[in-house]
């Protein structure tokens, strides 16, 4: 049986169970008569015997599939004549993917010979066995599971806590793959990190004002200058971050009240998903748009007026990402705006006031915690955004506030560093990698002062 | 509503798990590297997959250097067969090659890559020495005032650099330092332009180092604006802005012609022809890099370095040379043909 | 006393009345700000699509040469086995360059004929050999056939080439210039759909290049993210939300997700590349280890919007179940969650909108590829929409614009889609408290 149809077949099972589990619930007390005899509800006898019937065999079916590959390999390996199997573990490995291959009937690039051929049918009869072993295993644990589960229902087991305290463990589960995700970031970057702290000290990283990473790309070359100051990367990500909130906010905050509080629901239910799609359109879209639309006519209209504007200003992109965050902010606080009780908006009308009255003296500071979050998410993604500003932005590092100028962002300078031509295990690659735990530093930082402020100010309606 | 969303869990995790096995097998030829050759392997790779029985190879544009990592990472299904380069080899890369178990690799050169510095059709085409993109772009050059001491780049206009030329702000866009048509451009040009000079070419002898940071140092005052490694955004912002000259491959002025120009460089115009007779100076060679183990495991290989290294491909006016590959001289091509076909190994460098 | 009172109550309706008009004149200036913010948020949408199609509309047709082609059985299958495999082998080009060449006889020069020749795509060949492959009886007929034209003559009848600039300066030249017109004269230049632009794979040559492969990608890789993190988005906020205690570890959690939600995509890229393929050796530029890593960077949008959506159904409704009864883990799925499952679609689908355009991430984990062959599951390799425009997008040849554009518009056709369907599911249940 072909693994996912051994899942739709277990997911069968699992179907059949609740209903034995629920029928058994209802036949213990007599029918539905006497359901009051019972702890719970009888859904929850049906759901006690389905997770029993399920979740182990679930578990068994994926460590079996995990590990089917490399048994089997072993396997074959074995059964393969020792003048083949005394090979450097590379090239066995090569031989491997031959036999696969032809296992599998696709192209092989060796001649095949006997013993090939003898190694593919001992393969493709390993999986074959496997394959029923699986499914035999698999549907028996779920059956006598499943069996032991249901055998177990009666009027006085306690079958809701039972599947509340199972449903319970899989929610903190996935309540803890956001803490996987951030200790696997930690991992995956800090030991390049180290490895370029060994190269470039870190105080001249952290505190230098002067970022040109053009050190030499051969060993028999010399570039320019090697420094490596982290500062005029993050003044530029902040610079550029500025000018698209001091564009978004205003925008998306209005917007959601607006929709919120003045527009027909016609309106409403039109203009909301609209401004959605500013999220989704993709970011390589929005950087072309500064770089070939934005960008030339921001550097007309000031040369028009008598100023030096670069062909890459942080301006461009900044405008350009606070359009893309617009629904960012305004989707996020037109939910925050609606949930202010009704009861409240009633209480300030019936006190006179007029609706923006009410919105500005009512409505905002009991939604500001709501807000001040859509706000952080907008401005998280601002400065995480890397591909409006690797085409718009460029790459000098320049540490200035003037937004007409150029300046580059630290996700520019990730991405720049990782997909050079330069040596691989050069400062210049690792760089990157120490750019990007610094940014994951630095990001953890203003959001827990964020939450911190968030926190302060949040008013409880209850 | 909870039961389902637990069921679509619990399927989409076992398919998850499912997924771990099915690493094993490999059909097809793996191929990463530079994104300067990435436009004519894929030609190559399309060609082979239409017209043989094989798969067509997949290909990755990972820049060089992280494309010779993959492929120095070991022997097997799971690494790179081939990894494309903008430049050879490095001692460095070929040690850890070796220290992986990939010690015999095959080095194939395909051709070359002209390097065109260019402005818009709107302004006047330009006709300067290396030297003077040395003086216009250097981080530090000879004193103006005269003497033997190298200062802080005083030159606004081109004006500046050289009396003949237009009285425009110097603008270059250019690729970062990380790139390879950079370090090209710094070799081929920058150091060319710099011996002009005596006293530094006297320093070559005395002081290696300091030769070398006068010459290939690249101001950083604005005047040289690195602008990513998409060449077609370079090409666009050239046409925005008249009097930026940009610096990219020669395949990019090919099929912009209408829009740009290149300029002249000690006289000679980016052309098809002057490139390829050497007589335009700025060109580097295309190599690729053929792991040899996996010959013979990964099927089709042999097959598409024959393609690759065909006289319709790569020959005078194969299909490459349409996409803007500059051809190697008639000999050299013979030689690259014939080693490849005997697979021979490159030696230490 | 009670007149004094009068007297103090009619000043304070003065007071109002007087401030009555600046009121009012205040609240229409608020309520035309906001009207005004809608309204420029709605031109932007209306900008970047115009932009858009302006660029790419004209990828939708293809130009198309009609040609007599003789099926000649001397160049399919001279052996007259009608051996498919043979028939395979055989130069169909001269098949396409034999017919285009019959109508302008004059041209015989070498270098003249090459020209000629390559007005026709390379894949016109290949339409050839598909149709003998599809009705063998065809060899030794004579067929009217509408063959692909070049890139360079497409985009001259679109009107990309300046035909005015001088001849050096033009991609076509003036002798192509004239085949053309010849040819238009005739009625042989045809605009048809471009069907290959939605089925075919990437290829090398524009007017052969479609979406097709890497709109397979895309779905796979978004299918794989959304199976993952819908679910466990909104298991995690409703254990946040709703059980869990508050104390450090809470916090610990609250805090990283908020953090990871602003971590450069990029950084899951190279999470993406240490765990998934270097670790569990999963295979490179899969989708399924693309649907992954989006999994963990659209995880902490779902989190925080689902979270958000939980905090806003009013605990009076919790406080009705609790006291009819039901326990903690029955008011929190029999009445909470459908309360606020309107607001956790909307954040499900910034989230998949986010995952759909993402590009970043996925320049670590190999799917920036040239990949010919349509991808047929999460495993083969693959890349996806806005990969494909990025690589368009850097490709020299003119016609690449024009389909950037067009995959642009693609992209935003299934993100519109996404999101229609998501507002009719969210319209359904949305409510006001």
């Amino acid at each position: 049986m072909h693994t996912p149809i051994l899942i739709l077949v277990l997911l069968g099972v699992m179907a059949f169970a609740f209903h034995l589990g629920r029928t058994r619930s209802l036949a213990t007390v007599g029918g539905r008569t006497g359901v009051r005899k019972l702890h719970s509800l009888p859904a929850y006898y049906g759901f006690y015997t389905a997770l029993w019937a399920g979740l182990p065999a679930l578990l068994v079916a994926g460590l079996w599939v995990f590990f089917e590959g490399s048994v089997i390999t072993s396997l074959v390996v074995e059964g393969l004549p020792a003048a083949l199997r005394d090979q450097p573990p590379a090239q066995l490995g090569l031989l491997v993917n031959d036999i696969t291959n032809l296992a599998n009937g696709n192209i092989v690039s060796r001649a095949v010979d006997a013993d090939l051929r003898a190694a593919a049918d001992h393969m493709n009869e390993l999986r074959t066995i496997g394959k029923m072993a699986l499914s035999v295993v698999v549907l028996s644990i779920a059956l006598g599971a499943g069996s032991l589960a249901w055998r177990s229902v009666g009027p006085s087991m306690r079958a809701r806590n039972r599947v509340e305290r199972i449903v319970n463990g899989l929610l903190i589960v996935s309540s803890l793959i956001a803490i996987f995700t951030t200790v696997g970031i930690v991992m995956s970057v800090l030991f390049e990190s180290f490895r370029f702290f060994h190269k470039i000290p870190l105080t001249d990283f952290l505190f230098g004002l002067e970022w040109s990473p053009q050190i030499a790309l051969r060993a028999d070359q010399v570039g320019a200058s090697g420094a490596f100051g982290a500062i005029p990367l993050f003044a530029g990500t902040l610079l550029i971050s500025a000018i698209a909130l001091f564009v978004a906010v205003p925008i998306g905050l209005m917007s959601a009240i607006y929709l919120a509080d003045y527009a027909g629901p016609r309106l409403r239910s039109y203009a909301k998903p609209v401004l959605e799609v500013l999220a989704g359109v993709p970011t390589v879209v929005y950087g072309f748009f500064a770089a070939l639309t934005l960008a030339p006519a921001i550097r007309g209209a000031g040369e028009a007026m008598g100023l030096t504007v670069s062909s890459e200003s942080a301006l461009a992109a900044g405008l350009v990402m606070g359009v893309m965050i617009i629904p960012f902010v305004s989707s996020l606080s037109d939910d925050v705006i609606n949930a202010v009780p009704q009861s409240l908006r009633d209480a300030s009308y019936a006190l006179g006031a007029t609706r923006s009255e009410t919105i500005r003296q009512v409505i905002l500071p009991a939604a500001l915690p709501g807000i001040m979050g859509g706000v952080l998410l907008a401005a998280s993604r601002a400065i995480g955004e890397t591909m409006i500003v690797v085409m718009a932005a460029g790459l000098s590092a320049n540490l200035t506030l003037n937004p007409l100028d150029s300046v580059t962002t630290v996700t520019v300078q990730i991405v720049t560093l990782l997909v050079g031509d330069q040596e691989f295990d050069s400062a210049k690659t690792l760089a990157a990698f120490a750019l990007g735990l610094l940014l994951f530093i630095v990001t953890l930082g203003l959001n827990i002062v964020a939450l911190h402020i968030v926190r302060k100010y949040r008013e409880q309606y209850e | 509503m909870f039961k389902k969303s637990l069921i679509i869990a619990a399927a989409s995790a076992a398919m998850v798990a499912g997924g771990a096995q099915a690493a094993a097998a490999r059909d097809y030829i793996s191929i990463v590297g530079s994104s300067t050759v990435y436009p004519f392997a894929t030609v190559v790779a399309e060609q082979f997959g239409k017209t043989t029985q094989f798969k067509t190879p997949k290909i990755e544009s990972t820049g060089s250097g992280g494309g010779l990592k993959l492929f120095c990472a070991g022997v097997g299904v799971e690494h790179p067969d081939i990894t494309n380069a903008s430049r050879r080899i490095k001692k460095s890369e070929q040690e850890l090659c070796a220290k992986n178990g990939v010690t015999e690799i095959v080095e194939v050169k395909i051709g070359y890559d002209g390097i065109a510095i260019a402005n818009s059709k709107a302004s006047p085409q330009l006709n300067m020495s290396r030297k003077d993109l040395y003086l216009a772009l250097a981080k530090d050059v000879p004193d103006p005032k005269g003497g033997d001491k190298l200062v802080a780049n005083p030159y606004q206009t081109w004006k500046d650099v050289n009396a003949s030329l237009p009285d425009t702000r110097i603008e270059v866009l250019g690729p970062p330092p990380t790139s390879g048509t950079r370090d090209a451009f710094a070799e081929l040009v920058m150091e060319h332009g710099c011996q002009e000079f005596a006293f530094i070419k006297a320093m070559k002898k005395t002081d290696k180092k300091a030769f070398q940071a006068a010459c290939m140092g690249i101001r950083e005052d604005g005047a040289y604006i690195e602008a990513g490694e998409n060449d077609n955004l370079i090409v666009q912002k050239l046409e925005a802005n008249p009097n930026a000259l940009g610096i990219f491959g020669f395949s990019f002025l090919d099929q912009n012609a209408d829009k740009i120009q290149g300029s002249r460089i000690d006289g000679v115009e980016p052309t098809f022809d002057t490139i390829a007779d050497s007589s335009y100076p700025v060109s580097r060679p295309l190599f690729f890099y053929v792991k040899k183990a996996h010959i013979g495991a990964v099927p089709g290989i042999k097959e598409y370095l024959a393609e690759f290294t065909s006289d319709k491909a790569f020959g005078g006016e194969g299909y490459l040379a349409d996409k803007g590959l500059i051809p190697m001289p008639e000999a050299e091509r013979g030689q690259v043909m014939y080693d490849a076909k005997a697979l021979t190994p490159m030696g230490a460098l | 006393m009670p007149v004094e009172s009068n007297a103090n109550r009619r000043r304070a309706i003065d007071v109002v009345n007087t401030s009555l008009k600046k009121r009012y004149a205040r609240e229409a200036r608020f309520r035309r700000l906001g009207f005004g913010a809608v309204i420029l948020g709605l031109l932007f949408v209306s900008i970047l699509f115009f932009d858009i199609i302006g660029k790419g509309y004209t990828a939708f047709v293809q130009t198309h040469i009609e040609l007599e082609v003789y099926f000649d059985p001397a160049v399919i299958d001279p052996e007259g086995k009608r051996d498919m495999k043979e028939i395979a082998r055989a130069d169909f080009r001269k098949l396409s360059r034999n017919a285009l060449r019959s109508l302008f006889p004059e041209v015989t020069k070498r270098n003249d004929r090459r020209a000629l020749d390559a007005m026709l795509s390379s894949g016109a060949p290949h339409q050839l050999l598909e149709m003998v492959r599809h009705d063998p009886a065809l060899i030794g007929e004579r067929r009217v056939i509408d063959l692909i034209a070049d890139d360079d003559i497409d985009m001259l009848i679109k009107g990309h080439i300046d035909r005015n600039a001088p001849q050096s300066d033009r991609r076509v030249k003036d002798q192509v210039i004239a085949w053309v017109d010849e040819l238009q004269k005739q009625g042989r230049v045809k605009e048809k759909f471009n069907t290959g632009f939605f089925v075919n794979g990437d290829s090398r040559e524009p007017e052969l290049a479609g979406i097709g492969g890497a709109a397979a990608g895309s779905f796979y890789t978004l299918l794989v993210t959304l199976l993952l993190s819908f679910p466990i988005g909104v298991a995690a906020a409703v254990y946040l939300e709703e059980f869990a205690p508050k104390n450090r570890w809470t916090d610990l959690i609250e805090v990283n997700i908020n953090n990871l939600a602003a971590v450069p995509s990029i950084v899951f890229g190279l999470l993406g590349l240490a765990m998934f393929i270097n670790l569990f050796g999963l295979p490179r530029s899969a989708p399924l280890v693309g649907g992954l890593v989006l999994t963990l960077m659209t995880l902490p949008t779902i989190i925080i919007a689902a979270r958000a959506a939980l905090k806003s159904v009013p605990p009076s409704i919790r406080e009705a179940a609790l006291g009819v009864g039901a326990s903690k883990m029955q008011t929190v799925f029999h009445h909470v969650v459908p309360l606020a499952m309107p607001g956790m679609l909307t954040g499900t689908i910034i989230g998949m909108a986010q995952a759909l355009g993402e590009t970043a991430p996925l320049l670590m984990i190999g799917m920036v590829a040239f990949i010919v062959d349509i991808p047929g599951g999460p495993l083969d390799p693959s890349t996806v929409l806005p990969v494909q425009v990025y690589l368009w997008a850097d490709s020299p040849e003119r016609a690449f614009v024009e389909r950037t554009s067009a995959a642009i518009l693609i992209l935003l056709a299934f993100l519109i889609a996404m999101n229609t369907f998501a507002v009719i599911m969210r319209r359904r249940f949305e409510r006001r408290w």
